[in-house]
């Protein structure tokens, strides 16, 4: 056996075939239904508020990580966050080039703990650290409660 | 090395399926055993998980997914698994924090959330076979299960009636568990025995099913049970655990040898030289019931062949010379594989601080021993509890 015979595609090798025959259903949990709900009912975004901690958690939880309390105290999301972190992905899931490049962002909101990585709809040289941004909601009727009825962040127009 | 107490524990309801996410299970287990011990996340010096594949929940790294509902935020933490084995031994685990005197009060946590897996948990059961010999072959778990079951029933002329008693023992056992997923007050050995066959001897009603749950205990040191003044510590007499081959073609099935290995190792710590006179109660793996059985010879609480004929005479009811799955068991609660922690550590805990309401053992218990199996049905761990 010589390194030159060396392939890439490990399926022109002799193989044997395998294939784990499971798929998956997954609930959305009682602080996700709570979340989701008002997402797609009334297009709101919520978060929990830890009084102990003084943390407000975003995506919303029904228990503070730092003290495990149960939290119920519910409050809704400032309209405008800003971006903190941001990349643009040039290449697809498949590794070709995509056919615009997409730009990610981490989005903060103030006094909020927490946040969202989402895309944000805006040319990339336009992005920058703090670049202030607002959800785009699916029209109510689309809205499925998902993460997606976020379809994405947009620069704030002030 | 330090000893080591349990001072607190909590599970939540066990079911076919749960709302909660895998963290909401861990929380709500987490927060019940923390108030049980009457601490705050902050007394805490280490966290510990279990829990089977993450081909269950279907989230891959769920120890770390999961592990802000364990209180894990900040804290030392790690994750440990050995299939069905886990259930107890992520509370060795958690012992051994203590014992070597790295952690003052550990947290352990126990998660299953079996519901997501479609279209049935066995799609990943089926995958701990070897890829080439075994797979195309598509083995399912239930047939080795079958063959155990057969072959023990074989060497001791074991009657299929003798064994659908622990599953009606332990049913009826969790018609006073607040968490059971399978009580009945009602069922006789005639309906285990004229369940569905799914692999001849093992019948529905031999079975404990898929499961969703959590399970959380707290463990202190010495010094820490001093401190809080705590009033009934269950103490970790002694632990051992065991691997056999991992061919199930090379152990004689009729016999857990890898459990008695554990169970000596355990017995030689907790200075136990005669486990019949010595152990006042039990709380065997039971996830068939069969295993109770197996278990029970294993555990040296019975003579090889001998376990049938105990349960038989009743000595393994409630209120018999040796309790024995008081719980309700895998059977009767249910079978979230790690979070089984709750009916079996937990069960020992319980009992032995006088916490088990309408399951409470009517004499007075002093010992009690419990295990877990797993793997590739080549695994042992044990744990010896007492006060």
């Amino acid at each position: 056996m010589t390194f030159i015979e060396k392939t890439t595609d490990h399926r022109k090798l002799r193989r044997w075939e395998g294939n784990i025959e499971a798929d998956y259903i997954y609930t959305s949990g009682l602080a996700g239904e709570r979340f989701f709900t008002e997402l797609r009912k009334n297009g709101r975004i919520l978060a929990t508020h830890c009084p102990r901690c003084d943390l407000t958690y975003l995506p919303p939880r029904m228990y503070c990580e730092r003290c495990l309390a149960e939290l119920r105290d519910w409050k809704e999301v400032p309209a405008t966050g800003r971006v903190e972190a941001f990349t643009v992905a040039r290449l697809d899931e498949e590794g070709h080039e995509a056919p615009e490049p997409q730009v990610w962002a981490f989005i903060k909101f103030p006094g909020i703990h927490g946040g969202f990585v989402h895309i944000v709809a805006a040319p990339e040289e336009k992005v920058k650290r703090g670049l202030e941004v607002r959800p785009r909601l699916k029209p109510q009727p689309l809205r499925t409660g998902e993460i997606t009825d976020i379809e994405a962040f947009e620069p704030a127009e002030h | 090395m330090r000893k080591v107490a349990v001072i607190g524990a909590g599970m939540t309801l066990f079911r076919r399926r749960l709302m909660e996410t895998p963290k909401e299970l861990c929380f709500e287990a987490t927060r019940m055993a923390l108030d049980s011990a009457g601490i705050e996340l902050k007394d805490v010096d280490a966290v510990i998980s279990g829990s089977a594949p993450d081909g269950f929940d279907g989230v891959h790294m769920k120890g770390e997914y999961y592990s802000d509902g364990c209180g894990a935020y900040g804290k030392p933490y790690m994750r440990v698994f050995v299939g069905g084995g886990t259930g107890v031994f992520s509370a060795i685990s958690g012992w051994y924090h203590i014992a070597s005197g790295l952690a003052d009060i550990a947290l352990v946590v126990n998660e299953e959330k079996m519901s997501s897996c479609q279209p049935h948990p066995q799609s990943v059961f089926a995958h701990i076979w070897d890829p080439i010999l075994d797979r195309p072959l598509k083995p399912n778990l239930i047939w080795i299960f079958a063959m155990e079951m057969n072959r023990y029933m074989t060497v001791h002329k074991i009657k299929k009636e003798d064994i659908a008693l622990v599953a009606v023992k332990n049913k009826r056992n969790a018609v006073d568990h607040p968490c059971a997923q399978l009580a009945d007050p009602n069922i006789t050995v005639d309906d285990v025995l004229n369940s569905e066959v799914l692999a001849w001897p093992v019948q529905r009603l031999d079975i404990s099913p898929p499961s969703d749950g959590a399970a959380a205990l707290v463990m202190a040191s010495e010094d820490a049970v001093k401190r809080l003044h705590v009033e009934t510590p269950v103490w970790m007499k002694g632990v051992g655990w065991c691997i056999d081959s991992t061919m199930w073609t090379d152990r004689d099935l009729y016999f857990p040898e890898y459990v008695a290995r554990a169970a000596k190792m355990a017995y030689k710590m907790a200075k136990i030289d005669n486990p019949r006179k010595q152990i006042d109660f039990a709380e065997p793996y039971d996830p068939f019931d069969y295993k109770e059985l197996h278990h029970m010879e294993g555990l040296l609480l019975a003579k090889k062949g001998e376990a049938p004929i105990m349960t038989r005479e009743g000595v393994t009811q409630r209120d018999g010379d040796l309790p024995t799955c008081p719980s309700g068991g895998l059977l009767g609660v249910g079978n979230p594989i790690a979070a089984t922690m709750g009916v079996k550590i937990g069960e020992l805990y319980w009992q032995l601080s006088g916490q088990a309401g309408k399951r409470q053992i009517p004499h007075e218990i002093k010992t009690g021993v419990t295990n877990a199996w797993g793997d590739l049905m080549q695994y042992g761990a044990v744990a010896v509890m007492g006060v």
